[in-house]
């Protein structure tokens, strides 16, 4: 059996908690010696994830937000987890980048930003409840 | 928590030029400051926003939504289709929100320069 995977960071899943969020990767990061670049994109992409556990995984429902990030080699990990309704990105369409910014609806760029700024995103529904994302950054750790 | 400072600044070029600028990170918790700042401006007269980004070091997707709510309301209903709008530009953006601004593909809409003459100086 899988050792329990601890958490660094448990923020309650609130807006204001973000700067708190972004910090942690750069802290972190800056620890397990990632790069400025990777760093840059996975910033954003926890911003993101976060964001999107707080807006539409909890709504108006309070919670927590845990996020972790390690290395592996070059590569870095960093799971986001939560406790909210389980999450279906499967409906959620790319924006439509080539089309007049008039016609373009407003939004809708946050899970395209994590696939962007990441080389593989995996969604886990917990058994227990919630989510767990897994955001995967190879080449991140200059060696 | 969080804020966005803003500074506004007048120019007159080939039109009145409204510069905003911007301090702070822009996120899902800020956006909202930035859009109802220009709200305000636009609802006192401003036709032309420069947006001078060189104080921000990150913008995520949220920004974005700001930006797009700018557009829209400075356009008034009118599309430029896929050319830049001639409303809405962008000053100094920091190399993370360039980056950004790319991926989102919002360099298709909006005009980006990094001097502030030409960039005032291009609204018509």
């Amino acid at each position: 059996m899988a050792a329990k995977q601890v958490f660094d960071l448990a923020v309650r899943a609130r807006l204001e908690n973000l700067q708190k969020a972004r910090h942690y990767i750069d802290q972190k990061g800056e620890s397990l010696g990632v790069s400025e670049s990777a760093l840059g994109d996975l910033r954003l992409a926890v911003d993101e994830a976060v964001t999107n556990v707080i807006i539409h995984g909890y709504g108006n429902l309070d919670g927590m937000v845990e996020l972790h990030m390690e290395a592996d080699g070059d590569t870095v990990v960093v799971r986001v987890r939560d406790h909210a309704k389980t999450f279906d990105a499967s409906h959620i369409n790319a924006p439509q980048l080539d089309t007049a910014l008039k016609d373009r609806p407003i939004g809708g760029m946050g899970l395209f930003l994590i696939k962007k700024m990441t080389d593989e995103v995996e969604f886990l529904a917990l058994p227990g409840g919630g989510n767990e994302l897994r955001l995967i950054k190879r080449g991140a750790i200059q060696t | 928590m969080a804020t966005l400072n803003f500074m506004v600044g007048q120019e007159q070029g080939n039109v009145s030029v409204t510069v905003l600028k911007v301090e702070g990170d822009i996120d899902a918790a800020t956006h909202k400051t930035l859009q109802d700042k220009a709200a305000e401006l636009i609802d006192a007269g401003t036709t032309h926003i420069l947006l001078d980004l060189s104080g921000v070091n990150y913008m995520g997707s949220a920004g974005f939504r700001a930006i797009h709510a700018m557009t829209n309301m400075l356009s008034g209903g009118e599309s430029s289709g896929l050319s830049k709008s001639p409303y809405l530009k962008l000053l100094n953006p920091t190399d993370p929100v360039a980056r950004v601004i790319k991926t989102l593909g919002f360099d298709v809409y909006l005009d980006i320069y990094q001097d502030r003459n030409e960039a005032v100086n291009s609204f018509q």
